[in-house]
């Protein structure tokens, strides 16, 4: 893909255009990442630290909004409060006001993108306070901090490994997103990579604009990994009690448990309902929706299986090869679409080598190679931590019983790690269900996912239609979703 | 008269470094079948170290390693560990969480067939006692349960040799009499060769038929338990099995004195390092002068801090009276007391 800009002769698109799509992007992940530290710290802080109504639902539902794409987000926010939309036509009269905010703009896409990502940065934070010792916030109370004091100036520094990195996702889901910053009229590099390889068919130019994606990738990839670093963070060895929960006065219950509904509310509930509700009015292509289905499905099915078995691989073997894991997530940092461009000329090349091959299969092999790539790393992290249960001296008693490396592997090291090898597929499954660009782009002819038929309709200004395909992808995430969340909120260590 | 039988597993003159670090220093140990080996040092000195080489899941630099009668370990040359029929029990157990107790101990059984895997699973169970938790999951076990486990499953295969670092070190006081008295009679009945890690003096004593002591990567003595007690080959050595008492001593003639008393010694004339073993001394009637200048109460003795001569000892005394400060005398017991020169 570097080759690829380099040597493009044809650079049609001007250095300033690049600089502008630059700073639009920039701009967004700053405010996409504000917003969803703030709101998923907060929730994640409320849920756990403390008691209120509809406590125990939000703890896993929060996590919800993942099973909705971004894109189904902005369809939703960009009809729902559509300048020429029924809403508004009926407020100016009705009220006598106009809603001061419009939403295909870089703040609209930013709360549509917030709205869509910050349960990356809830989860994050919500294992960390999890897991976090009792001690330390003992500590710091009896030093005389309230309870707020204590959780600003002990859970959040000791959560602050667990934030960056939780931030980081949400910034390298909002550097990648194409489907809402494309449907929201916002251009981002992302959108200009798509663009200039659809538009233009100038693969030179989309690796261009390809090229500052890749150094941002490259930048959060150090962050998340500085992050990662502060071990000693963790508190280990220390006793696993309860945490102490507080139950909230009326007035402060109330308003936590709004403060959850909301993020629920925006996230899911509204987008979602307006989608079903506009949906309804039209009756959708049923054929062509189970279609693209099955294609979703198995496209996620094999991308979940080929990428757990690779990331297992790797972990297996990571001790040996410390650099290749760091690549691999450089892989997650990388955006869908420049990850599609950076193998459109590796595929040209199998292409014409393979003359015999079905164009079909190469597709298709080439698509979920792409998926394995690009999710890796999300794969690679829960594996990892499951893989890491069995210690070496594990490993090392069934050598001293007998058996070789392999078959310690297959009878230790994958048992005891099953559940995570599980979590790591349907965070691949989940994922490839919402891909967007990259499936357009490396998609074979003919072969829709429910996320391209969506796009297809909504560029054809068929909200109604597009509705159908993502709601389908809803439906079809959200058991996934439910399941993942529900399993987190179970894992304070001791209590198993 | 016991006929010497070859040792089941020979170390001879094995060498390992590490970078910045020689953790094995040309050790040389033969373990027995059917004999208890204790190799006893402080942490750190490479007890755990021989136990990974000997088990093979670390090369050796030099020396060799032999086991059954064939060549287990020589420089560029290592049978893997689960080639070579030796047991290993890992200080933190590592019994594996997805597997029943019965599962873990029957995990090195996967030659035998069904009802052979079987007898010999509850035979372990059984002379363990651990019959009745059969099908419990590790982690509801107790600290004690769970040791006995992991030495029923590296016994399942019936090793030629089973090494156990630190087995007793996580357990309390009371319940580690307990657990000792059934591990001990459970791994005598194997009648494989035992080599046990371990870095309490007493308990090393108490268990060994053979002592090996080690320090700084270097085996110092091997011999047995009272052996190495009362005739420590050097002062490092002494010091390893219990507190000593170290007195500057002035040799002449033969005999080696020492303001707390005097025996006979088989060196030159000149000074020397006299090493009393705080049970050798002992307060009389008679004998030597001292003055008693600190009394502790221990439980089963008080502990005494005597001087003489501007020179102090500590000394255990049991009985029913407690030892008064100020002057007094004691008694030296010669087979306590060992000379080394300066």
């Amino acid at each position: 893909m570097v080759w690829a800009a380099l040597s493009g002769e044809t650079a049609d698109i001007a250095a300033r255009d690049i600089a502008r799509y630059a700073a639009t992007s920039a701009v967004l992940a700053l405010l996409v990442g504000t917003i969803t530290a703030i709101l998923g710290s907060i929730a994640a802080w409320l849920v756990v630290m403390h008691r209120f109504p509809g406590r125990d639902l939000f703890a896993w539902a929060l996590a919800l909004p993942l099973a909705a794409p971004a894109f189904a987000l902005a369809y939703a926010y960009g009809d729902l409060f559509d300048v020429a939309g029924d809403l508004r036509m009926w407020m100016r009269p009705a009220l006598g006001f106009d809603l001061p905010f419009e939403m295909r703009t870089l703040s609209g896409a930013a709360f549509v993108l917030s709205c869509a990502f910050y349960p990356y940065v809830y989860l994050a934070m919500r294992a960390a306070f999890l897991n976090q010792s009792v001690t330390a916030l003992e500590a710091a109370r009896t030093l005389g901090c309230t309870q707020r004091r204590a959780f600003v100036r002990a859970a959040m520094p000791l959560a602050r490994p667990a934030l960056a990195a939780g931030v980081a996702l949400a910034v390298m889901e909002t550097l990648a997103d194409y489907g809402a910053v494309q449907f929201l009229a916002v251009q981002t590099l992302t959108t200009g990579v798509v663009r200039a390889w659809s538009v233009y068919a100038s693969t030179a130019s989309a690796a261009q604009l390809a090229l500052p994606l890749l150094g941002a990738a490259v930048l959060l990839m150090w962050i998340e990994r500085a992050a990662r670093r502060g071990r000693a963070y963790e508190s280990a060895g220390s006793k696993w009690r309860p945490l102490p929960v507080t139950p909230l006065p009326a007035a402060k219950a109330a308003l936590a448990c709004l403060f959850c509904f909301s993020l629920l509310f925006f996230g899911l509930l509204l987008p979602c309902g307006w989608l079903l509700w506009s949906s309804l009015a039209v009756s959708p292509d049923w054929i062509r929706l189970a279609d693209a289905a099955g294609h979703s499905v198995s496209l996620a099915l094999a991308g979940a299986v080929v990428t757990v078995a690779l990331a297992t691989a790797l972990a297996l073997g990571a001790a040996r090869l410390p650099l290749a894991a760091r690549l691999v997530s450089l892989g997650y940092a990388t955006p869908g679409a420049v990850m599609a461009i950076g193998l459109l000329a590796p595929a040209a090349i199998i292409w014409r080598m393979t003359p015999g091959a079905s164009g079909f299969a190469v597709g298709i092999g080439l698509l979920v190679y792409a998926y394995a790539a690009r999710l890796m790393a999300a794969a690679l992290e829960p594996v990892d931590a499951g893989l890491s249960k069995v210690t070496v001296r594990m490993a090392w008693a069934s050598r001293t019983l007998g058996r070789g490396p392999a078959a310690t592997a297959w009878k230790v090291q994958l048992p005891v790690a099953r559940g995570t090898l599980l979590t790591a597929g349907l965070v691949v499954f989940i994922d490839v269900l919402k891909e967007l660009p990259a499936t357009l782009i490396l998609r074979p002819f003919n072969f829709d996912t429910l996320a391209v038929i969506a796009s297809n309709y909504a560029l054809d200004e068929r909200l109604p239609q597009a509705g159908w395909p993502s709601l389908l992808i809803v439906f079809l995430a959200l058991p996934a979703v439910v399941w993942l969340s529900r399993k987190i909120a179970m894992s304070r260590p001791g209590t198993a | 008269m016991t006929v010497a039988l070859p040792p089941s597993v020979d170390i001879r003159g094995v060498t390992r470094a590490y970078p910045g670090t020689l953790a094995l220093d040309s050790v040389s140990l033969a373990l027995r079948s059917g004999r208890i080996t204790c190799l006893l040092g402080p942490s750190g000195c490479g007890k755990s170290s021989l136990l990974r080489v000997v088990a093979g899941l670390e090369p050796v630099d030099s020396g060799e390693i032999e086991g059954g009668g064939r060549r287990l370990s020589a420089p560029g040359f290592t049978v893997p560990p689960e080639g070579r029929n030796i047991g290993l029990v890992f200080q933190d157990l590592a019994l594996f969480p997805h597997l029943t107790v019965a599962q873990n101990v029957a995990f090195g059984l996967d030659r035998l067939d069904r009802p052979a895997r079987r007898a010999r699973v509850s035979e372990l169970l059984a002379r363990f006692k651990l019959a009745h938790r059969a099908d419990a999951w590790p982690h509801t076990l107790s600290g004690g349960e769970q040791q006995r486990v992991a030495i029923a499953r590296a016994l399942a295969r019936e090793p030629a040799a089973l090494l156990l670092d630190e087995p007793f070190s996580g357990l309390d006081g009371d319940l580690k009499a307990e657990v000792r008295q059934v591990v001990l009679s459970g791994l005598r009945a194997a009648r494989a060769a035992i080599l046990i890690v371990t870095h309490d003096p007493e308990e090393a004593m108490l268990v060994a038929d053979d002592l090996a002591l080690m320090s700084a990567g270097r085996l110092l003595q091997s011999g047995s338990p009272r052996d190495c007690y009362l005739n420590p080959s050097s002062l490092a050595a002494a010091r390893l099995l219990g507190p000593a008492n170290l007195v500057t001593a002035r040799v002449e003639a033969g005999i080696a004195h020492s303001p707390f008393g005097a025996v006979t010694a088989d060196m030159p004339d000149g000074p020397a390092t006299m090493m009393i073993r705080p049970e050798g001394l002992r307060l009389a009637a008679q004998g030597a002068a001292v003055a008693v200048a600190d009394v502790h109460f221990g439980g089963a003795f008080h502990e005494v801090t005597v001087e003489a001569e501007g020179v102090t000892a500590i000394l255990r005394h049991t009985g029913p009276h407690v030892p008064a400060t100020g002057p007094a005398h004691l008694v030296m017991d010669p087979d306590r007391v060992r000379l080394f020169p300066h």
